[in-house]
């Protein structure tokens, strides 16, 4: 377990969502912890990945959606903690890390007859480099819900010090492991 | 500035409280303690429990408000709201 004082953490998009959604009674209790000493922070690549997905879902939906599609925005927005924006030093630690891994390790995700393409797969992974890249420059562990992807850039890290000077490793901590 | 004398720098007013024997006996031993009255410890007691009520609240909130955002949504949803667009395979 993951003492919810020893924070603030940096979390992944999945990772919000799913802590979010969870329904395992020790998992609530931990988030209900962890906020009542820290923030989610998130990075705005977070944000930018969330608010497009609620605006494309929005535009799908049919005139009697919208407005819940809306409402779930809006929660969202309002529910927002920290957010770390984009900066030089993060760039340049992302540049870096794409420098390090051009391809995502992982194929794109499918479900049934529905594929993510290989632009959108290349778009996420560098949305995760840049996420990564978030929690060396704000030193904060990242909590995540996607271990393949995440391992192989703290791998990569850890195997090329050399390019992240003063930058310590990357320190994962998986969703399910917290409480 | 230490809590007791930022205290002294708030409006005050005077009140009758009907506080437990045990609370009170341990708050008068913390002011003896450190050489302060009852008013300051119960002062920074009571200031320290609202933070904390405030914070449960704020806390409350945020999960109501996570939860709301997330709910209603299909799998499918709920991935692209993670960012993760799928669409119909193209036929082989």
């Amino acid at each position: 377990m993951i003492d919810p004082a020893s924070g603030p953490f940096l979390f992944d998009t999945s990772a919000e969502s799913w802590l979010a959604r969870t329904k395992h009674s020790e998992l609530l209790t931990w988030v209900g912890a962890y906020l009542s000493h820290h923030p989610f922070h998130i990075s705005a690549i977070t944000v930018l990945e969330r608010t497009r997905g609620y605006s494309t879902l929005w535009r799908r939906a049919q005139e009697e959606s919208r407005e819940s599609i809306e409402a779930s925005r809006i929660a969202y927005l309002s529910a927002l903690g920290p957010v770390w924006p984009l900066n030089g030093a993060i760039a340049v630690v992302a540049g870096e890390i794409m420098s390090l891994l051009p391809d995502p390790p992982t194929p794109p995700r499918r479900s049934h007859h529905l594929a993510e393409s290989h632009q959108e797969r290349l778009a996420r992974w560098r949305f995760d480099g840049l996420i990564a890249a978030t929690a060396l420059v704000a030193r904060m562990p990242l909590i995540h819900n996607n271990a393949a992807d995440f391992e192989a850039v703290r791998s990569a890290i850890e195997r090329t010090p050399e390019r992240f000077p003063d930058l310590g490793p990357l320190e994962l901590i998986r969703c399910a492991s917290l409480a | 500035m230490g809590p007791a004398r930022s205290l002294s720098k708030v409006k005050k007013q005077r009140t009758t409280l009907t506080l437990p024997s045990d609370s009170l006996t341990k708050a008068k031993n913390i002011a003896r303690a450190r050489g302060v009255n009852l008013s300051t410890v119960i002062s920074e007691a009571l200031s320290e429990g609202l933070r904390i009520h405030e914070v449960t609240k704020r806390s409350e909130e945020v999960l109501n408000s996570y939860r709301k955002a997330f709910s209603g949504f299909t799998e499918v949803e709920l991935a692209l709201l993670d960012g993760v667009v799928l669409e119909p395979s193209p036929r082989r």
